[in-house]
């Protein structure tokens, strides 16, 4: 069985965000909200429910780094895709009570439409914000890594679209491989705060999905050291039990007097 | 007006448009920033939006966890109650309060639901590692149990003495206390367990506070339907001494991601239910143990602990919108 | 598309996007690319991550900018004197290719005695008519070139006289100071750096280091490529901004060679294919001149010998004219009535977009068509189009979506705000559902003139239909009624062979038989001709539009629909015109004597033991004609230019630096300012504007006068990736409008400080044109330039937004004056004044009527 994987590259943007409409072509994905934010060219905000690719637009003072091997800009403006994680271990699916949520054959994390019953319990179990419940429908949705596509051997729309190769889309290991070296090379030609985004040492246990950026995660919403929550699971269950034991405890104590 | 020479010679060099910038900087409104223009600097977050989403359970799910507590305590209680040879008035009570309060738990949790006519989905899988699915299946056993007890409870109470209904009674009774004690710690584990800042980081007290909640409340309750008797009063001035000592707690620490306990809309809400709960029950039932007070004192509390269930939900939205806090917490660790 | 077209003889982009991957330097100016053909940077990414350095010059840092090495910010308005100081730069340093230029361009030519620069003239070029506002290019021609230029086979000689190209002195040191290039260099010897810095606000360090940079791009190993779009074309020097880069490329030698040439970036999917066959008004099929009326078109003969010059390519224009005249007429079209020519309609006066629209705001026209276009948003002056949208008797509107155009007697601002009533408008309006092009079989001309066949996909929905039948089936019903009512103006209509056959319920004529009318076919047994060296004046051929002929040249061989690309340059994958030539005027990638100039710049040489040209490309150039081949005196056509002359289309198969003949404003480019500046022209001060420019200034479109305190603005429109234009397509789909959902502008952070404009706020930008709304986003990628040291701020307006489909605003080009570039008579929309007041426009009313009733005092 082999791991299908993204490789997102900032660096290879030109933040046209033929992904995010692909996306919602091939999956039906429903508008989501006419608002301007007056963030840089930036309408979309985040990713959710009915957006399952979201191109961001950071604007930054040249102090932020070089955009440009050699750049002489007052500022940069980097733009970056962001989608699922498709996390080793993920908070959504280990969360969910209903099994909705699945590993399919190729290592992605599926919500089955037909299961959800839309309790909400992945929304705030995902460390990385992506999952959502869609208020009209009531279920999650997220992105589904085109397992339907995959499955008939086409690889995902936003890939497809996508006229830079920023989306690259194959095999996990190998696309980590190209991950690193990608980052060493763009060091070399002088980008010298370009750097991966793939927290391997947390939780998370890894994700299927990783990206090449300029500067901090933090500035494209990355949590620096994410946490699938399985991992409070011990501590808070131990808590819960002896506060348990000492509560039947009181209450013996009471009676027994 | 936009033409205004500085220095008519004066050249487009970078230096000379950094003059113009200062120079348009400085006629900047009153107050205004010279820079209006978002710009992502350091290691700020993007743009300031939230990270993570907020969670979507609506009023329904506080009152769940509310009533849960209530009714899984007041089964330990009944328990208790039974094996020092208490009164059956008030095993009896006790159960139907658990039974009537299990019987009302899944409403709400349904409510909340998406879909809710999907609710079964829940019991297509058990998962240890799902704290909720573990809830659903406890709620679904402790209301068995306490059926089953309260029914061989009944039958005793009219007068069918056989060893066998004394023995499932027994029975019914230990397991709706042993799940009823799950029930009413378990919601604190649910919320623990996310990767909400505000929850997580206090994932350890979340149980103690909720456990507190619901035994306090479960002796509120039975005081209120007239069992205004020692056992009531001291778990009632335990619990409101557990209460404070967790509010002191809370409000101790001053870590940004405890921020939403400390400011904002669920800040209010969780120091009033913190008064309420705890010093607030706590002096009443000091002062006097009068059963018009100790009612008070009841109420009181059942009001704290059910506005703090509230106070945690808001909390948990308020800690999702503040990426800030999210990443000072991930960095520390 | 003269721009290019008299430099090197077609109008086409001369090269293809791909190519850009061969390019070591290129130069986007005056285009978007990102944003406006995202598909096609996909190369320029590509040569980027190879080693290309990429320059982006723009008013903004789009998302072209910020993928470029290098951005250089520049005012509106200003670019010939940017690239007139880099053709300086090359010029002053030498950078340029002299074995090239000596071989493939005019520049060692001389010129007429009688030709006088307008740098002595102060900003006009010898040969003006100051009565008709026009120039007399006599004094623009070689040295010596006689009257024998345009004699019609036939011995008919033309009315106007043309100049023989082909017979000139030339001085191939390059040191006559009477040679184009050392015209050129006086020309230009006042465009310095300096210059650049005070009035493009580019400083000088920046200038000199992209200067070098590009200039270097240059010589047997090295090339540039130049990609501009309409961030060039919309001003009233348009053409001649075009210019400068096309002599820049040729003092390179960066034309015909592997990531050089100029890659004119087309608008819409088919924008190339509706020049080659036009909708326009001033040609016919395949770039031949519409005639005009008077003495040139007297006669068939007349105008052939007006149109054919004796030497080059264009020899064979009887050729083409004929073979057009017979898919016309058919049978009907003879010797006799010479070919039916008399059936064509005249030129009798500026039938442009502008042209009429001016004519219809005076009431001088009934009723119109418009079939996918929505003028009522993208029209320049939108707002007085709009007005005289409302003086026709009848419009008919066919579009996928109910369109401003189609609803602007509903729900314009004019008519909301009750200034206009709808019960006032006489138009009676028909809206038709169109069927989109995944709806009907045919083909597009894309921006690198490639034809690609598409098949229907689906049905189109309801009563939609396809073009092809609509004009087919109009065209029937209005045969039956000429048919009742033989006036002699409806012989033509009568005469036309109009028998396509139809299939299915709705009898779709067949959009394969269109394009083999276009590829061409022998008349005596309907055979298809393989290409158009096959087509005769004698009107044994038919043919639609001699340049795409070859594109269909057997049965069941469509080319436009090959599917199998089969080398670098993609031949076996559609059919670029013309004769699937993908770089154009590639003979001049070789030597002088055919050989490449370098392994790794190779694209077609010279086989000397097959004695024929061939490469990687389809030789752009008589395959057999050798490189040392040598023309006989009398020699006519392709057959009296040497084996060294690639520009085939020429009279003298030279690249030229300088256009003696076919451009309405001069031989070279000169700086003029646009209709409205901030400044006055520094190069002329005599001479603010392009003289032949036309304003077509009249109540509702005025001018601010240049600079003008009340509109101390520069403004720029322009558009974004997220919408297309005036947004029918895309307004109009929840996934495309909701990406860019309202109606903004780009102002810099200085700006907005000096004005107390937070982000996000309303402004009411306002024009003598109109005034609109917008949000206010304020960014540091609009910078603010310092021009004669006073501190100039642009505008960045995009016109997407309209009062029809999902999300609504105000027009960008009510703000738009109509104006009209001297030879392609395109408007001026990038780059002209404005005021920006704080504010929605509600709250601006006072102020508005203010700043327009001062100019109705001042006019
Ligand atoms: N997504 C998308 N793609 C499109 C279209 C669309 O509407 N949307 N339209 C299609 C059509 S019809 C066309 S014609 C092409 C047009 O393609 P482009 O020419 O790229 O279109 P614009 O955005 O109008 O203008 C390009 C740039 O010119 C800059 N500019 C403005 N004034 C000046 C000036 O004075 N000098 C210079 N050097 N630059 C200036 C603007 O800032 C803008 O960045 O795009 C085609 N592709
Ligand atoms: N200020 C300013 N103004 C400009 C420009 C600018 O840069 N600045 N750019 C100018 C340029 S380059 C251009 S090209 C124009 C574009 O201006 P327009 O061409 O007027 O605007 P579009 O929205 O492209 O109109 C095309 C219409 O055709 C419809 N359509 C699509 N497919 C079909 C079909 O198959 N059949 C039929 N019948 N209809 C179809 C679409 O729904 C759409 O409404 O705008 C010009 N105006
Ligand atoms: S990113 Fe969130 S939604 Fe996606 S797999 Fe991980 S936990 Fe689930
Ligand atoms: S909302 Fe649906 S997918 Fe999410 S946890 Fe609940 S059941 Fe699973
Ligand atoms: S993989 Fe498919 S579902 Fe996921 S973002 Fe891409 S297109 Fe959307
Ligand atoms: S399609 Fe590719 S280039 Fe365009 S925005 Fe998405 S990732 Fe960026
Ligand atoms: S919209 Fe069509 S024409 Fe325009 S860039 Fe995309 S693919 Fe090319
Ligand atoms: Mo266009």
């Amino acid at each position: 069985m082999t791991v299908s994987a993204f490789l997102t590259d900032a660096t290879l943007c030109i933040g046209c965000k033929a992904c995010e409409v692909a996306c919602k072509e091939w999956n039906e994905v429903p508008a989501d909200g006419m608002t301007w934010t007056g963030l840089s060219y930036d309408n979309t905000q985040s990713l959710g429910a009915s957006t399952w690719r979201h191109v961001m637009f950071l604007e930054q003072p040249a102090a932020a780094g070089p955009q440009l091997a050699e750049t002489t800009d007052p500022f940069r403006w980097v733009f970056l895709s962001d989608v699922c994680k498709h996390c080793g271990k993920a908070g959504c699916l280990e969360a969910c009570p209903t099994g909705a949520i699945m590993r399919t054959h190729v290592g992605s994390v599926l919500v089955q439409k037909d299961v959800c019953n839309g309790c909400g319990y992945c929304v705030v179990t995902c460390p990385f914000g992506v999952i959502d419940r869609r208020p009209d429908d009531g279920r999650a949705f997220k992105c589904t890594f085109c397992y339907d596509r995959q499955k008939s051997g086409l690889i995902p729309a936003c890939a497809k679209a996508c006229p830079t190769q920023s989306i690259q889309f194959g095999e996990l290991a190998e696309l980590q491989e190209r991950a690193q070296m990608r980052v060493h090379e763009l060091r070399e030609r002088g980008y010298h705060d370009a750097r991966l985004y793939d927290p391997q040492e947390t939780s998370v246990q890894g994700v299927h999905a990783f990206f090449v950026i300029l500067g901090e995660p933090e500035n494209y919403n990355f949590p620096p050291a994410p946490e699938a929550p399985t991992a409070y699971l011990k501590s808070a269950w131990t808590s819960a039990v002896i506060c348990a034991a000492i509560a039947f405890g009181i209450i013996c104590v009471a009676f027994a007097f | 007006m936009s033409s205004d020479p500085a220095t008519p010679a004066a050249k487009a060099t970078e230096e000379r448009l950094d003059e113009i910038r200062k120079a348009a900087a400085e006629s900047a409104p009153r107050g205004g920033r010279p820079s209006p223009a978002p710009q992502i600097r350091g290691r700020e977050s993007y743009y300031g939006l939230p990270v993570l989403k907020a969670p979507v359970w609506t009023w329904e799910v506080p009152l769940y966890f509310f009533i849960g507590g209530i009714a899984g305590m007041s089964a330990c209680l009944a328990l208790v109650a039974q094996l020092f040879g208490n009164e059956a008035a008030l095993v009896r009570s006790a159960l139907w309060v658990a039974l009537l309060g299990a019987a009302i738990c899944p409403v709400f949790l349904i409510a909340d639901l998406g879909r809710p006519e999907r609710f079964l989905a829940m019991l297509r899988v058990a998962k240890i590692q799902s704290p909720m699915s573990v809830g659903v299946w406890i709620l679904v056993s402790f209301s068995g149990c306490t059926f089953v007890a309260l029914l061989a409870n009944e039958l005793i109470a009219r007068g069918y003495t056989d060893i066998l209904i004394v023995g499932v009674n027994w029975a019914g009774e230990c397991t709706a206390a042993l799940t009823g004690l799950i029930l009413a710690a378990y919601t604190g584990v649910l919320l623990g367990a996310t990767a909400n800042p505000v929850w997580s980081h206090n994932r350890r007290a979340l149980p103690a506070h909720f456990l507190a909640a619901a035994l306090g409340g479960a002796a509120g309750v039975l005081e209120l339907l007239g069992f205004l008797i020692p056992p009531t009063q001291l778990i009632g001035v335990v619990a409101a001494v557990i209460e404070t000592l967790l509010g002191v707690h809370f409000e101790l620490s001053r870590l940004p991601v405890n921020a939403p306990l400390h400011r904002g809309k669920s800040a209010t809400a969780f120091r009033i239910a913190g008064v309420m709960a705890g010093p607030g029950a706590l002096i009443l039932r000091l002062v006097s143990d009068a059963p018009p007070v100790r009612r008070a004192a009841a109420v009181c509390f059942l009001a704290g602990s059910l506005l703090s269930r509230y106070a945690w939900i808001w909390a948990g939205r308020a800690s999702a919108m503040d990426p800030e806090a999210l990443f000072q917490m991930q960095r520390k660790s | 598309m003269p721009g290019l077209g008299t430099t090197y003889g077609r109008g086409g982009a001369t090269t293809a996007p791909k190519d850009m991957l061969n390019s070591d330097v290129i130069l986007i100016m005056g285009s978007n690319m990102a944003e406006n053909h995202p598909v096609a940077f996909q190369w320029i990414v590509e040569a980027k991550e190879k080693g290309a350095k990429v320059i982006h010059v723009d008013p903004r840092f789009s998302r072209t900018s910020a993928v470029s090495d290098i951005w250089l910010p520049l005012r509106a308005g200003s670019d010939i004197i940017f690239l007139g100081a880099l053709i300086r730069y090359v010029m002053e340093n030498e950078l340029f290719f002299r074995e090239y230029l000596v071989h493939y361009t005019n520049a060692p030519v001389i010129i007429s005695q009688g030709f006088h620069d307008s740098e002595e003239l102060e900003g006009i070029f010898s040969g003006w008519k100051a009565d008709l506002k026009c120039y007399d290019p006599k004094t623009w021609w070689y040295e010596g070139a006689d009257q024998r230029g345009g004699q019609a086979p036939g011995g008919e000689t033309p009315a106007i006289p043309v100049p023989d190209l082909n017979s000139y002195k030339k001085d191939e040191t390059l040191e006559d100071p009477r040679c184009v290039l050392q015209l050129l260099k006086g020309h230009f010897a006042r465009y310095t750096p300096d210059l650049v810095e005070e009035y493009c606000g580019i400083s000088k360090e920046s200038f000199l280091r992209v200067a070098d940079l590009y200039g270097r791009a240059s010589g047997p190993d090295k090339t540039g490529g130049i990609c501009y779009a309409v961030g060039w074309t919309q001003h009233s020097s348009g053409v001649q901004i075009i210019r400068c880069a096309a002599i820049l490329q040729l003092l390179l030698g960066n034309m015909g060679r592997p990531g050089g040439g100029i890659m004119a970036l087309r608008g819409h999917a088919s924008i190339q294919g509706s020049t080659d066959i036009p909708t326009l008004f001033d040609i016919l099929p395949g770039y031949l001149n519409m005639p005009r009326f008077g003495e040139s078109s007297k006669s068939l003969a007349k105008y052939i010998a007006q149109n054919s010059p004796r030497t080059g390519w264009w020899r064979n224009f009887d050729k083409y004219i004929v073979s057009l005249l017979k898919a016309y007429y058919g049978d009907l079209a003879k010797p006799e009535n010479q070919f039916g020519f008399n059936w064509l309609p005249r030129l009798t006066g500026d039938h442009s977009h502008q042209g009429y629209w001016l004519d219809m705001m005076d009431g001088k026209m009934d009723g119109m068509f418009i079939m996918g276009e929505n003028p009522a948003v993208a029209g320049p002056n939108s707002g007085m189009e709009r007005r005289a949208l409302a003086k026709l008797q009848w419009l008919v509107v066919r579009d996928l979506v109910d369109t401003e155009t189609s609803s602007f007697w509903r729900d314009a601002p004019e008519v909301k705000s009750g200034e206009v009533r709808p019960e006032a408008i006489q138009t009676e309006v028909f809206l038709m559902p169109a069927a989109g092009h995944a709806e009907k079989d045919g083909t597009f001309t894309n921006t690198q003139r490639l034809l690609q066949w598409h098949e229907k996909a689906v049905d189109p929905p309801g009563d939609s239909r396809s073009e092809n039948w609509f004009i087919f089936h109009l065209g029937n019903l209005l045969r039956e009624k000429a048919k009742k009512n033989p006036h002699a103006k409806n012989a033509g209509l009568l005469a036309l062979t109009w028998n396509y056959t139809t299939a299915g319920p709705h009898a779709e004529p067949s959009a394969e038989e269109v394009l083999q009318e276009i590829n061409g076919y022998t008349v005596a047994d309907r055979q298809l001709v393989p290409g158009f060296g096959a087509l005769q004046a004698d009107g044994s051929t038919a043919c639609g539009a001699w340049i795409y002929s070859g594109v269909f040249p057997k049965p069941g061989e469509n080319r436009a629909n090959q599917r199998t690309s089969k080398d670098f340059y993609g031949h076996g994958w559609g059919f670029a015109w013309p004769a699937d030539r993908r770089i154009l005027y590639n003979r001049a990638s070789a030597r002088p004597d055919g050989k490449p100039w370098s392994e790794r710049k190779k694209l077609v040489w010279w086989d000397c033991q097959n004695k024929k040209w061939m490469g990687n490309d389809v030789p752009d150039f008589v395959a057999t004609k050798p490189p040392n081949y040598v023309p006989r005196e009398s020699a006519e056509g392709d057959d009296a230019l040497a084996g060294d002359k690639p520009f085939i289309l020429h009279a003298d198969g030279l690249g030229w630096i300088w256009v003696p003949n076919g451009l309405a404003d001069g031989p070279l480019p000169a700086h003029y300012e646009p209709f409205e500046s901030p400044i006055r022209n520094p190069i002329y001060p005599k001479q603010q504007i392009n003289p032949v420019a036309m304003n077509k200034k009249r109540i509702g479109n005025e001018y601010a006068s240049s600079p003008d305190s009340r509109f101390p603005y520069v403004m720029t429109t322009y558009r974004l990736t997220e919408h297309h234009t005036a947004g029918g397509m895309t307004r109009t789909l929840t996934h495309l409008a909701e990406l860019q959902p309202e109606m903004f502008c780009e102002i810099s952070v200085e700006m907005a400080a000096e004005l107390g404009i937070r982000q996000g706020d309303w402004v009411t930008i306002v024009t003598l044109r109109g005034a609109i709304e917008a949000h206010a986003l304020i960014t540091p990628r609009v910078q603010t330039l310092a021009i004669e040291g006073k501190r100039i701020y642009q505008v960045g307006v995009p016109f997407h937004w309209g009062y029809s489909g999902l999300v609504k605003g105000d027009i960008g080009n009510d703000l738009i004056a109509i104006s009209e570039e001297p030879n392609v008579r395109i408007m001026e929309s990038k780059g002209l004044l404005c005021n920006l007041l704080h504010g929605r426009h509600a709250d601006n009313t006072q102020k508005v009527r203010e700043l327009l009733r001062a100019q109705r005092v001042a006019e």
